[in-house]
Formats: structure tokens, C-alpha cells, sequence
């Protein structure tokens, strides 16, 4: 039982490792600012989840995983606010970046 | 263990150096201050990986969070001014200043 | 089990010192931005690594912090005045 939950956490933990760097990869190499936004923010907050998901095997205590769970709503809210700010000050781009 | 800590260790430690001297010798003022907040992320885990939550978390919130803040609002007027400096500059300072 | 941690943490930390590739040759200040956001994310992951790794609940708060930073950072990047709203 012990050995299939660390199987699984560990599990867990490389599929967020993988979604990180597919939102790195997607970052350099996409050619515009909207897509490589688009890859950025939905496969950072994918991963981070996921590794969250597998650290809770590790938790201490049942605080501990309420401060986790906390943690990623709070980055899930504000990576779509962040996005979507940046994507409107960059469509309404005023001259004042160049 | 040991050794994959000393990896990370040098991984870490090389990126920090790189990132001080990329962000000290930018010409740019914006780029610098970009360059300057992830300066503070990354300090402020490497006092983490040192086991000083307490440091870390000063280092994030006043060194990257309210200094880069502060800088980039500067910055920002900073370029404003450059760029009109008979024309726009009324605009700048809110409604009661005076144009510099 | 630890040395897992450890050695996803430093996949996550090259990761990261990749993607600050695009914050030294970004074209625009917004993808600038967006790379710090990046780092953002993925510090607070290995944060979260590091934490049972090294033995020191505490760093979870040392991410709490990292999460309002990078929402106080883009909010102040994209910050404007009142009655520039409009393009």
C-alpha cells in the first residue's frame, strides 16, 4: 500500500514536471506573443497542480494540505488575471513600450 | 543525496551569477528591472535551499515584490520623460504638479 | 524517495534558467513579463519540492509569497492611470 502511494506521488510529481517544461518549450518557440501566452499559462497551472497533488503524500499535517490547496486556487486566479492583463495592454499596445 | 544537493547547488548558483551580470550590464531600464525581480526570485531561493524561510520570505516581498515594483514604476516614468520631453511630459506627474 | 524530489526539483531549476532566455532577448516588455511569471510558477514548484526534501515545512510560505509577488509584479507592470483606459 505504502510502496503504491509513493508510486503514484512520484507519478504525479513527473507528469507536472513534464507539463512545466512543455510551457517552458512553448515559451521559446512559439512565434507570437499571444500564443506562447497561451501555452505559458495553462500548462503552468496544470503542472504546479499536479505536483502539489503529489505532495501531499509528504504533508505533515492537514493544515499543510489546506495551505496547498489554498495556494494553487490563489495562482490559478491570479495567472488568469496576469494573462488577461497582459493580453489587453498588449492588443491596446499605446506606443508606450517601443 | 549530497550529491544531487551540490548539482542543485550549482545550478542555482551559476544562474544567480549569470542573471546579476546580465541585469547589471543591460542598457535598457525596463529590461534591468525585469532582470532585477528575477534576481530577487532566485535569492530569495537560494536562501530557501540555505533553510532560512524567514530570509527568503523578506527577500521576496521587499527585495523582488515592493523594490521591483517601485523600480518598474520608475522606469516607466523615467522613459516617458525621455521620450516627450516638451510635448508630454504635463501629463506625467497627475493633476497638481508642475512639468519638470 | 527524497533524492526524487531532489532531482525533479533540478529538472524544474534548468527549466526555469531556460525559459530566462526569453526574458534577456524578449522582443517586447510584455514577454518580459510573462517569463517572470514563468518563474514565478515554476519557483513555487520546486518550492514545493524542496520543502519535505529538505525537512522545512515553512517553505510553503516562502511560496504563498511567491504567488502575490508575481500578481503584485504584473499589476504594477500593467498599471494605468484613471482616464488612460481608453485607447
Amino acid at each position: 500500500m505504502n510502496i503504491l502511494l509513493d508510486l503514484l506521488s512520484v507519478l504525479l510529481i513527473l507528469a507536472g514536471a513534464f507539463f512545466f517544461i512543455a510551457g517552458t518549450v512553448g515559451l521559446l518557440r512559439l512565434p507570437d506573443l499571444f500564443t506562447r501566452l497561451h501555452a505559458l499559462t495553462k500548462a503552468d497551472n496544470l503542472g504546479l497542480g499536479l505536483i502539489m497533488l503529489g505532495c501531499v503524500r509528504f504533508a505533515p499535517d492537514g493544515l499543510y494540505i489546506a495551505k496547498m490547496l489554498l495556494l494553487w486556487l490563489l495562482i490559478m486566479a491570479s495567472g488568469a488575471t496576469a494573462s488577461h492583463l497582459i493580453a489587453k495592454r498588449a492588443l491596446r499596445g499605446d506606443g508606450e513600450d517601443y | 543525496m549530497t550529491q544531487l544537493l551540490l548539482l542543485f547547488d550549482v545550478v542555482l548558483l551559476t544562474t544567480l551569477l549569470a542573471l546579476a551580470v546580465a541585469a547589471v550590464t543591460s542598457p535598457e531600464p525596463r529590461r534591468a528591472v525585469m532582470l532585477f525581480i528575477a534576481f530577487g526570485l532566485w535569492l530569495s531561493m537560494v536562501w530557501a535551499r540555505l533553510r532560512a524561510p524567514d530570509v527568503a520570505l523578506a527577500e521576496a516581498a521587499i527585495g523582488a515584490g515592493l523594490g521591483g515594483a517601485l523600480m518598474l514604476a520608475a522606469a516607466r516614468r523615467a522613459a516617458k520623460r525621455e521620450a516627450g520631453d516638451s510635448t508630454e511630459s504635463a501629463g506625467d506627474s497627475g493633476a497638481g504638479g508642475p512639468p519638470a | 524517495m527524497h533524492e526524487i524530489l531532489i532531482a525533479v526539483a533540478i529538472i524544474l531549476l534548468i527549466s526555469m534558467s531556460v525559459g530566462l532566455i526569453r526574458i534577456v532577448i524578449g522582443p517586447t516588455p510584455a514577454d518580459r513579463m510573462m517569463a517572470a511569471q514563468l518563474l514565478g510558477t515554476s519557483g513555487i514548484g520546486v518550492l514545493a519540492l524542496l520543502a519535505p526534501a529538505l525537512g522545512v515545512p515553512a517553505l510553503m510560505d516562502v511560496a504563498l509569497i511567491f504567488a502575490l509577488l508575481a500578481a503584485v509584479s504584473v499589476a504594477a507592470f500593467t498599471r494605468r492611470r484613471v482616464g488612460q483606459d481608453r485607447p
